[in-house]
């Protein structure tokens, strides 16, 4: 069971917003939501991981997943929502850039449709809205043929590193 | 809302050890060096002159060989080495206890940094051979990088083997034979 699955059976959900769609994450692995800090970033070729921001003395890597659910790039302000996530059997803190304010909700989870992608744990009847909750392990381990690598970094992306 | 995962609360209470680094940027983006690492800084026309070129080694982010007094180092291109936008290098760090000197664009200074944070294991990449961790340094994270992660086992023997090769040739071009 991952970290995610555990996490879903209090039924308790955050709900970040992107772009125009939200979404949902277990409570149980949400951390905070930080406010619009510094990213700051680095070389490296991690695909999906775009820099890291500081909080509370830790340094959190932080995923760009914009491209994966909303198909676009990273917000020019964004908060962080921060969860975690279990990486070769350790836990650690990932952060994903949102939109702007996120909502605690308690809501039955449903099975997601056949055809859903594989990082949709299920999803949530709210009104008449129907959204999808993340499995946070899956959505950050998608592959996506963007531009992740050092290389294709600008620093006018980057944000105020420099 | 949540607590924190154990371990990274232990991160955060990390003991802070301090040690003297160098600061330094490659196409714009800032690193750290422990200064114990470094044997010297010189600028790069400096060592244009005893500059040899390697070449067809397979590892092209590394073009010469320079010589600084009995010893020899490979000069590894950092914007190649990181993957980034190619600059400028104005200046070589020639490292202390391996056969290798960096291009970089420039110093910006010494600074006492805290031992490093490590990489969070979100980094799956070669970074992890790249960097000992990252350093939080005037507001700014940046990595300190790894004076043994430059070139892999692997290079260094492509690199000396083009170089044995290189030599091989011009032994036997002087020893041909010499006709009237």
């Amino acid at each position: 069971m991952t970290t995610s699955a555990a996490a879903i059976e209090n039924n308790s959900f955050v709900l970040l917003q992107l772009g125009k769609r939200r979404f949902g994450l277990p409570a149980a692995i949400v951390t905070e939501l930080a406010p619009p800090v510094k990213l700051h970033v680095f070389p490296h070729e991690t695909p999906m991981v775009v820099g890291v921001i500081m909080r509370r003395g830790r340094i959190i890597p932080v995923y760009d997943v914009t491209p994966v659910l909303a198909g676009k790039k990273l917000p020019d302000r964004r908060f962080y929502l921060v969860a975690s996530r279990k990486i070769d059997g350790q836990d650690e803190l990932g952060a994903i850039p949102v939109d702007g304010e996120c909502e605690l909700v308690n809501a039955e989870l449903f099975p997601s449709p056949e055809d859903s992608p594989k990082y949709v744990a299920g999803v949530l009847s709210i009104g008449e809205e129907t959204i999808e909750v993340l499995d946070f392990e899956k959505l950050v381990s998608t592959r996506v043929a963007a531009p992740g690598t050092a290389g294709a970094l600008s620093q006018s992306e980057a944000g105020p590193i420099a | 809302m949540i607590s924190s995962p154990p371990d990274q609360k232990a991160i955060a209470r990390r003991p802070l050890v301090k040690e003297s680094a160098i600061l330094f940027t490659i196409s714009g983006f800032p690193f750290a060096i422990a200064s114990s690492a470094v044997h010297e800084i010189r600028s790069a026309d400096s060592l244009a002159g005893s500059a040899m070129e390697i070449e067809q080694s397979g590892v092209s982010k590394v073009r010469h060989l320079v010589h600084r007094g009995n010893r020899s180092y490979f000069v590894v291109n950092g914007c190649a080495h990181f993957g980034l936008k190619t600059a400028r290098p104005t200046l070589v760090l020639i490292l202390r206890d391996s056969p290798v000197a960096i291009l970089v664009d420039k110093i910006e200074r010494m600074a006492d940094i805290v031992a490093p944070h490590p990489l969070p294991l979100a980094f799956e990449g070669e970074e992890r051979r790249w960097y000992r961790g990252l350093s939080y340094i005037d507001d700014m994270i940046m990595p300190v990088a790894n004076p043994a992660g430059f070139l892999t086992r692997h290079e260094l023997r492509a690199l000396e083997d083009a170089l044995r090769a290189s030599r091989a040739e011009a032994h036997a071009e002087l020893s041909g034979p010499v006709t009237q």
